[in-house]
């Protein structure tokens, strides 16, 4: 049976229906979950995404409070039993802020953060991305060609990856880094927000999540990108569906 | 039950020396005669509620009584629009889609007085404000703009750290605002002038989505006596209280603390929630065919929205201020009434419907649970009689004939005649290309990249031409439908201090080519008019000129307002008004968004075209500030030609004859061709090389280069050239080829060239560095 990816809404939330379209176009079956959904009704879905936003305001740290949500409970149990979770800007920031992401220690705690931009400012700009490691040491995606330079925007203040440096080695040892900052000609670049490794993305340990800051899914509609299916979403929809994907 | 004796506002019986003594007192900005006027009819003295309504319903902010009989002048009517300016916004038609026909909501506002004390929450709120006022038309709120004058904060000249400190706190609360609440920022202008120093503005326009037989109206509808009316969305608080009488005063300094607490907080992670939820109760109403009212609360409160919506219907209303949801105890009944505390609606709905919509709101998106007692509750209900009565623990304190208090309000003002530009061009015939670079790093032209990076222009997934990428920005507000939408906001105030109605000419055909050069047909507009004092003739004769001057655009443009806002009293303290500033919006409709085209170059090899003759007149342009020149002949501009070469270009771009294209305003066409060549945040690798010629030679280098007449630089695609040329002809529109682009990434006019490095270095430092320091 097709697996069913649940994008998970807090209040605040501001992305998940362009996140659905992106899905749509890449032939996921989602389902957009508001807030007041049960916690049971949001335990049926095989794999998550988490959509960009301001999860409540953002109090505390970029989404401190909702790593905390009560619906979370399923997305923490989805974790521990494999399944795919992909978290997009501030749902990037949830997944570390719930340690899911990098997800080295046990119990989970937290171990970076996506901390204000090095400018201290929001940042709204057209970025190019590419895979740090081999496209299979995260599952979400695998199924991308290994030299792929994949066009996003990045949309945000607090996008700049910060962690004590022994876990930054750590990251470096265990190829947490997905994606980093690229030019469009693939060459990897500083990131424009000052993010430590250069990061836009990391995974956890096992490769089954992906937190990203830069939005993949707003592509679909501009001018300046080159039409068709967003390459990441067409790769969470192989994932979700290789043997294994959303088991 | 009759009206309590206490605590009225002694008018009757008393000189006017202790009427304007008790009024300044009580921070009223009505005056003695207006004060005299409502004692009178109502026979006798009001209430202090009362008196606090009528400060906020017949100030210049709520009942335009300076300008109105001024904005019968301006054409409303024509075949794309669905509704005029009439309510909270206008409609404009979008286009047909699966048998449906969809409109595009236009609103248009200004925060300029409170964002030049308190910038980020006067900015901030602006936004919201204006983003209620499309949402209660029943529509999804698709982009928002900023036009925004300030100060000078770039290069020698500075207005100071005031300024400065103005400018960067307005961006961060635009940005802080409309990033939380999902909505794209896809265009806006900056300009710096020392006549802004003292008083910024910061005007927005917002756009909506809606289907055309799907409105909602800001009325009490047709048979809804005894309806319940809610109000929905933040606790009421102290703030905002006198926000509509104080936008209508002019700032003195010794004033600005005490004015602070007249300035909203703003909440836009509530309104991000509220709006969701208006989302769903509008998918409601939709589903059962109830036709409601819905309102937003702006100027005037709980009272002046709950007034209006239902004097709009001819009915009258029944508020009860013990059932609003308060933030703090023992708040005075006027406060209540008349504060005017941020992201709060109202609906009119039949009773039956009121469980649902509660539900929806305290419930489904739990607002009590979003912000310290927020949420929705019934208020009070529609009554048949046009008389509006309020009551505060039990005791009755105000009641109003709503034609006196929503009535047409007017006063007559002097005007002077506005100063005109000269007529005979005056200006040195040949250009110092050298100037080149310092034309790009001047205030008014250099990149304003660092400004846009700080909004999101991309949430929604809906941006198709994003803010800096070209002329116009583009949105596809129905993701699966081929049609887009465009806007430009503009307006010039360097022109505005030479001749007012030359100024809001100007601005029409500005914004109106905006929107073309991006590819769409425009369709209509929406304007800001900020001027100064109305009591004073030569302040007021600026306001009188630039209405004529738009009007006369708009007609021989064929493009109606559908909205519009008008802020006066932007004065300083020594007399002097703002330059005088009518912010044009122009809305522009593409069938194709794959046809839309940017600003930057696309390929080697390609022409490039000029539409638009040139003069020889520099007045008020940026070559003239830079070289020093003596001009003031402002550029003269036949409408009917602008009217034919902007239907020429985006037919021509709809064709796919076009590749790239950009306006000629300020900086003129050099700079427009160095603006081709440019990535928006990055320097490009196409040069482009032009050739001089009669195009040039005969009205003078300085003229053709540096002159800011409108008109068009486009790059055409290689095979559409000879299709392009038969066109023009076919329309009678001048066309010259002016050069061509290049694989060396220069820009080379005559035997001079420039990298487009070093042009883009100019173009793109001086803001980012006065924003950073």
């Amino acid at each position: 049976m097709k697996a069913r990816v649940g994008i998970l809404t807090f209040p605040g939330s501001n992305s998940e229906e362009e996140t659905f379209r992106a899905c749509l176009a890449a032939g996921i079956d989602a389902q957009i979950l508001h807030w007041s959904t049960s916690l049971e009704t949001v335990r049926r879905y095989d794999a998550y995404i988490l959509p960009g936003g301001f999860a409540y305001e953002d109090r505390v740290r970029a989404g401190a409070i909702a790593a905390h949500d009560r619906l979370m409970e399923a997305v923490v149990d989805a974790a521990d039993r494999g399944r795919l979770i992909l978290g997009i800007c501030n749902g990037a920031q949830i997944l570390l802020e719930a340690g899911l992401v990098p997800g080295l220690a046990t119990p989970r705690r937290v171990e970076a953060s996506f901390a204000p931009n090095r400018q201290r400012s929001f940042l709204c700009r057209r970025v190019y991305v590419r895979l740090a490691n081999e496209p299979s040491r995260c599952a979400i995606t695998a199924a991308l060609p290994p030299d792929a330079v994949l066009p996003m925007w990045a949309a945000h203040g607090e996008g700049r990856l910060a962690a004590p440096p022994t876990v930054l080695e750590r990251l470096l040892d265990g190829r947490h880094v997905v994606f980093r900052y690229a030019h469009a000609d693939g060459s990897f670049t500083e990131a424009p927000n000052g993010s430590a490794l250069d990061a836009a993305a990391l995974t956890n340990v096992a490769g089954t999540i992906l937190a990203i800051m830069p939005h993949a899914e707003r592509e679909e509609a501009s001018v300046l990108a080159s039409p068709g299916v967003s390459p990441l979403f067409a790769a969470f929809a192989a994932a979700l569906a290789s043997p294994g994907g959303a088991s | 039950m009759t009206l309590v004796d206490e605590d009225r506002f002694a008018v009757l019986g008393l000189e006017d020396g202790e009427v304007a003594a008790a009024a300044r007192e009580r921070g009223i900005a009505l005056t003695v005669a207006e004060l005299r006027e409502i004692a009178e009819r109502l026979g006798r003295d009001p209430s202090v509620v009362e008196l606090y309504a009528f400060d906020a319903q017949w100030s210049e902010h709520c009942s335009y009584k300076s300008s109105r009989a001024l904005l019968r002048r301006l054409p409303t009517t024509g075949p794309d629009v669905l509704l005029g300016p009439a309510e909270d916004a206008g409609i404009l038609r979008l286009g047909t889609w699966q048998g449906q026909t969809w409109g595009i909501v236009v609103a248009h506002e200004s925060h300029n007085h409170p964002s030049q004390i308190v910038p980020f929450e006067g900015a901030a709120t602006g936004i919201g404000g204006i983003v209620r006022d499309v949402l209660c038309m029943g529509a999804t709120v698709i982009a928002v703009a900023d036009p925004l004058r300030f100060g000078r904060i770039t290069g020698e000249e500075s207005d100071g750290q005031h300024a400065r400190l103005v400018a960067s706190r307005v961006v961060e609360g635009i940005g802080a605002y409309g990033n939380a609440i999902g909505v794209p920022n896809i265009a806006g202008d900056i300009a710096f002038h020392a006549g802004f120093a003292e008083n910024c503005l910061v005007n927005v326009v917002a756009l909506g989505l809606v289907r055309a037989d799907q409105v909602i109206h800001s009325a009490a509808p047709p048979g809804s006596v005894g309806w319940d009316i809610l109000l929905v969305g933040k606790a009421t608080d102290r703030s905002g209280f006198g926000g509509a009488a104080f936008s209508s005063l002019v700032l003195e300094t010794e004033d600005e603390a005490s004015r602070r607490g007249a300035v909203q907080v703003p909440d836009p992670f509530l309104k991000n929630v509220i709006m969701r939820a208006s989302y769903r109760v509008f998918e409601e109403l939709r589903r059962e065919g109830i036709t409601a009212g819905f309102k937003d609360l702006g100027a005037g409160g709980i009272l002046g929205c709950t007034a209006e919506i239902v004097s709009s219907g001819g009915y009258g209303a029944e508020i009860d201020l013990d059932a609003v949801r308060l933030a703090q105890p023992d708040l005075p009944p006027a406060v209540v009434a008349v504060g005017e505390t941020q992201e709060r609606l109202t609906w009119v709905l039949p009773p039956e419907m009121t469980p649902r919509v509660l539900a929806i709101y305290n419930e489904e998106f739990g607002l009590p649970e979003i912000a310290h007692q927020a949420g929705a509750s019934i208020i009070g209900r529609v009554t048949a009689e046009p008389t509006y009565v309020l009551r505060a623990a039990g005791r009755e304190v105000a009641r109003l004939p709503l034609a006196l208090l929503c009535g047409d309000v007017r006063r007559e003002r002097r005007a002077t005649p506005a100063p005109t530009s000269a007529s005979t061009p005056d200006a040195p015939r040949d250009a110092d290309l050298a100037r080149l670079p310092d034309i790009l790093a001047h205030r008014d032209v250099c990149s304003r990249r660092s400004v846009i990076e700080r909004y999101d222009g991309v949430v929604r997934g809906t941006t198709v031409l994003p803010a800096g990428y070209g002329d116009a920005g583009v949105i596809r507000p129905l993701p699966d439908a081929p049609f887009g939408v465009a806007l430009s906001v503009d307006g010039n105030p360097r022109y505005g201090v030479i001749d007012p109605r030359r100024a809001a000419r100007l601005a029409v055909c500005e914004a109106a080519r905006n929107v073309a050069a991006v590819g769409a047909r425009p369709v209509g507009l929406t304007d800001c008019l900020n001027f100064g004092n109305p009591e004073r003739p030569d302040h007021y004769g600026e306001l009188v000129a630039a209405i004529e001057g738009l009007a006369e655009a708009a007609e021989g443009l064929a493009l109606p307002f559908v909205s519009g806002n008008v802020s006066l009293y932007n004065e300083a303290r020594d007399g002097r008004p703002v330059p005088a500033s009518a912010i044009v919006a122009a809305i522009g409709v593409v069938d194709d968004v794959t046809r839309v085209v940017g600003r930057q170059c696309r390929s080697v090899g390609s022409s490039l075209y000029l539409i638009g003759e040139r003069q020889s007149a520099l007045g008020g342009s940026i070559y003239a500030d830079v070289t020093g020149c003596a001009a003031s002949a402002l550029p003269d501009e036949a409408i009917a030609t602008v009217a034919a070469e902007i239907a020429f270009v985006h037919r021509r771009i709809a064709a796919g004859d076009v590749t790239a294209a950009h306006d000629i305003s300020d900086g003129g066409l050099l700079t427009a061709a160095a603006e081709m060549t440019f990535a928006f945040c990055a320097p490009g690798t196409i040069g482009v090389r032009l050739e001089l010629g009669a195009w040039s030679s005969g009205v003078g280098t300085a003229g053709a280069l540096f002159g800011e007449t409108g008109g068009f630089v486009v790059e055409l695609a290689p095979d559409r050239e000879a299709a392009f040329l038969a066109e023009a002809e076919r329309c009678h529109v001048a066309v010259v080829r002016i050069g061509e682009t290049t694989a060396e990434p220069e820009l080379r006019v005559g035997d001079r060239a420039f990298t487009v490095e070093s042009l883009f270095a100019a173009w793109d430092a001086p803001l980012n560095e006065a924003l950073a320091a």
